[in-house]
């Protein structure tokens, strides 16, 4: 069996979440810092007050989560879809079907832009929230793909191939033995495409409609002009509702078990 | 594993039928879209207009002008009421016909606005924009880290200031603040002397510590530089949180810009969108907004409205002949353009 | 990112699973892709946009010595950032895999939670620790140790940071998806078949886990190309990436057809590039393997 990590490897993971969450750390502090350029100057609510009172920033949220959850729920079902379907089909444009759909992974956000923002004037679709919905999951479907299909790659086909001799539908033999063996790259690559899509401002700029603006271009505007202390905050708290869920789904799972132990 | 996904994607389809569901559910009411810069007017005015008129407001932030433009001809014109955008997209804006006249006689307060700032290049007939403020790019520095003499743009090119300079991450800006310390226009478009400023514009590069159009000012106050070529609300800024910084009026001339409201085309509130624009010319008003952007007022019935502060600010309160001085930066030609590009990608990769 | 290896060509069969995602691609990928191919063979409107003239100036442009000095600086500062965050994901990704189920899926959670809070307000974190007047330079100097604030911002070091820090994740993410479905007791056999453990490494979890290390490379190696946000705001716009330079064709030269043509001029470098390195990693797996 594997071996368990010594302290020096269990050293090296500490590091590196440290590193990451360094930055975190200081934006979260500076969030409570009463000046509004750098320099610490005492302990404040202010920018939590500022928040509060801008409006735009709920309304912005909400579109955010809407589309961020949505196309990354599309995405996930496209991705995993087509990579899962792709190791059982031969045909010749396969490899060509298959770049072509990491293209928006590859090309500059500002580019994709500028051809959605023509594509879908052409096409008279008003922008709004279905083409924002369009953009990211396209840009999102790469992300699931390729995570699913690396997993694939290697995976015993045997498995599958037993549960069919054993009389399993293919979509009993999917949901039985497939799915859960690529269940953690399609978690991981949703995690990824949501990332990507809550971080997206250029694309979003481009498809957005007058009333289905998003948090990641209000709050890459503020921070362009400068608006940094209220913006701190404002991902104070989002962070707060990430690591909430994160604690909530853990003691759930741990209630969950010890119930499930009982039994 | 297998149960974890599934419930995330669950949880997942969930919010989304749910928020899907009461997204489509808001009531009609009256409307006023914005498309501007971020924080660019104060959301007390904004507040207050609301109050007085009843009219929501939409305020849509762009972050550069350029996309505002192409945002602009892919919807005809058709998705926004009020842009404020500066003079030379406007004059883009205007020669591509994606303007609509104003109808004064909606704007009464149209008569208070300063006429120095009215019927410029980009709307010489004054028939489609309102100034909302005006501002120039200064030299701004801190006196006690900077040794050598500063009176214009030449003074940047000084070899004590190395690495510690902040100039706008502008092509334009840059290039013709290089002209303009050769004694030519802003807007020159003979290839020699653009070669010769780009020759010229290659020996400041070892003092550039960032270019950066943004937030510069942050870099000075912070202490990264100690010199830079910044604009008016920006070198407000630092005087305020620096107050020893020195201001340098170029002896050299200065560029010039006016940010006005317009309506596109095909606006779809023209009621409310002529309201806002009345609304933005009350004297009170009008310097309640200069007072937040922190630039020249260009209303002048707002004056005595006008704190003592604001008007002792060197930024923001040029004397009068050394506003004469001053020059807009117009569109110029395809090979100008691209010319000022090579030398400005070569200056930067250099 | 490779196909299923290649059978005999009489199999033709289509799974439906792959529907979706092809009409996704035709319509949404493909087609804007035509338009964009399109527009590199027009010329910028005197004014704004574009206009109908055809052209093949554009694809001439591209090969100016700034361009292509351009081309191989982003492309070192691609590799590099693609090694670096190797260097430091694998081990990362390896010892997470390590920990028990519960833990390392923890693990995981917590390097993509902050990638969900916006990038350049993670990155102006380090600009705040990093500055002149930063946390790290008044540290040095109440202890001491510096009489003049370091300037460790607006540099290549800075940006390379930057870079790393952004897409970390990508790499970890990709190499743990396939550590974790690895078979340990393949090493466990070569140990006892007397492998040094370093050697155990080379030839049978290194080969085991390439997939994943390919996966993660290509999508640290993919944006890096084109990410010009990183280099403006901790390089000080001082160095000019591809990114940068494709942005200064939209915004400052205002030349959509220029800007275009050197987007589709990166992603036939990015393609190249992609597939050299897939057929020199797929033959090392293979050998492995087999």
């Amino acid at each position: 069996m594997k071996k368990k990590n010594g302290a020096l490897s269990k050293l090296y993971v500490i590091l590196v979440l440290f590193l990451t969450y360094l930055p975190v750390f200081v934006v979260v502090l500076y969030s409570f810092n009463n000046s509004k350029y750098g320099n610490w100057e005492g302990f404040s609510f202010t920018w939590y007050d500022k928040l509060f009172q801008n409006r735009q920033i709920w309304r912005s949220l909400k579109n955010t989560l809407i589309l961020a959850f949505s196309s990354c729920f599309l995405s996930i079902l496209i991705g995993t879809a087509g990579a899962v379907g792709m190791a059982k089909s031969r045909f010749r444009t396969m490899n060509l079907l298959e770049n072509v759909s990491m293209i928006p992974m590859m090309l500059p956000e500002i580019i994709l832009g500028m051809a959605y923002l023509a594509f879908f004037s052409i096409l008279k679709i008003p922008f709004g929230m279905l083409t924002l919905i369009i953009a990211h999951t396209t840009f999102c479907v790469p992300y699931i793909y390729i995570n699913v299909q690396s997993r694939l790659v290697g995976l015993d086909p045997s498995f599958v191939e037993a549960a069919r001799d054993l009389g399993a539908s293919p979509t009993r033999a999917f949901i039985d033995v497939t799915l859960p063996l690529i269940a953690p790259a399609v978690l991981s690559g949703a995690l990824l495409a949501l990332a990507m899509s809550m971080d997206d401002v250029v694309i979003s700029f481009f498809v957005t409609g007058t009333t289905s603006n998003t948090l990641p271009l209000q709050v890459y505007s503020m921070l362009k002009m400068g608006v940094t202390p209220e913006v701190n905050a404002l991902c104070t708290l989002i962070l707060l509702v990430v690591f909430g869920c994160i604690g909530l789904y853990y003691l759930f799972m741990s209630l969950y078990r010890r119930r499930a132990e009982k039994q | 594993m297998k149960k974890t996904v599934l419930r995330v994607l669950s949880l997942v389809l969930l919010v989304s039928v749910l928020v899907l569901t009461t997204a489509g559910c808001s009531a009609k009411k009256q409307e006023l879209v914005i498309f501007s810069w971020a924080d660019y007017i104060d959301p007390e005015l904004l507040s207050e207009f609301t109050a007085n008129t009843g009219i929501e407001i939409n305020y849509n932030y762009f972050n550069s002008e350029e996309e505002m433009l192409a945002k602009l001809e892919a919807t005809d014109g058709g998705d926004y009421d009020i842009i404020i955008a500066s003079d030379y997209i406007i004059n883009i804006a205007r020669s591509e016909g994606l303007l609509k006249e104003i109808n004064k006689e909606k704007v009464p307060n149209y008569s208070n606005l300063n006429e120095k700032y009215l019927n410029q290049y980009y709307d010489p007939d004054g028939k489609y924009t309102i100034p909302y403020v005006a501002g120039t790019p200064l030299i701004v520095y801190n006196p006690d880290r900077v040794t050598c003499e500063i009176t214009g743009y030449n003074s940047l090119w000084d070899e004590s200031l190395k690495d510690q300079v902040v100039v706008m991450d502008h092509m334009r800006n840059v290039i013709g603040f290089t002209m303009k310390s050769m004694g030519y226009s802003l807007n020159t478009e003979d290839p020699e002397v653009i070669a010769k400023a780009g020759e010229k514009l290659m020996a400041l590069k070892p003092n550039i510590r960032a270019l950066d159009g943004d937030t510069p000012h942050e870099k000075l106050i912070s202490g990264e530089c100690t010199v830079g070529y910044i604009f008016t609300s920006q070198v407000s800024n630092v005087l305020m949180e620096c107050p020893n910084f020195k201001v340098v009026y170029p002896e050299e001339g200065m560029g010039f810009g006016i940010d006005s409201l317009f309506m596109p085309k095909n606006a779809p509130h023209e009621d409310a969108a002529l309201k806002f624009m009345d609304f933005m010319c009350e004297p009170e008003i009008s310097a309640r907004a200069s007072i937040f952007t922190q630039y020249i007022n260009c209303n002048s019935a707002a004056t005595q409205y006008l704190p003592e502060d604001f008007l002792n600010n060197q930024a923001v309160n040029i004397p009068a002949d050394v506003l004469g001085d001053i020059e807009f930066m117009e569109d110029i030609s395809t090979e100008a353009t691209e010319q000022m590009n090579a030398i400005w990608n070569e200056f930067k990769q250099s | 990112m490779t196909a299923v290896p290649e059978t005999k060509k009489t199999e033709r069969r289509i799974s439906p699973a792959v529907i979706p995602m092809y009409i996704v691609t035709v319509l949404f990928v493909a087609l804007p892709m035509v338009y964009v191919i399109g527009i590199t063979f027009l010329m910028k409107d005197e004014v704004f946009g574009i206009t109908n003239q055809v052209t093949l100036k554009n694809y001439a442009d591209l090969f100016s010595a700034v361009n292509l000095k351009v081309f191989a600086d982003s492309f070192v500062v691609a590799i590099s950032t693609t090694v670096l965050t190797l260097l430091i994901g694998y081990p990362f990704a390896y010892f997470t895999a390590r920990f028990s189920q519960k833990t390392r899926s923890f693990i995981i959670l917590l390097i993509m939670a902050p990638f969900w809070i916006n990038s350049l307000l993670r990155l102006n974190g380090w600009i705040i620790l990093l500055k002149a007047n930063g946390a790290i330079n008044e540290g040095l100097l109440a202890l001491g140790i510096i009489s003049e604030p370091l300037k460790i911002l607006y540099n290549n070091g800075a940006m390379m940071l930057g870079m790393v820090y952004a897409l970390l994740p990508f790499m970890i993410t990709s190499i743990y998806n396939s550590v974790e479905k690895m078979d340990w007791t393949l090493i466990e056999a070569a140990r006892d078949l007397g492998s040094k453990p370093f050697s155990a490494f080379l030839r049978v979890t290194l080969p085991l886990t390439m997939p994943g290390v390919v996966a993660g490379c290509v999508l640290v190696f993919v944006p890096s190309m084109g990410l010009f946000f990183i280099s403006d705001l901790l390089g000080g716009s001082k160095v000019l990436l591809l990114g940068n330079l494709i942005k200064n064709e939209f915004y400052q030269a205002r030349n959509w057809p220029m800007g275009a043509t050197l987007s589709i001029a990166m992603l036939a470098f990015t393609f190249v590039f992609i597939i050299i390195y897939k057929k020199v990693t797929d033959d090392k797996t293979a050998g492995g393997l087999k």
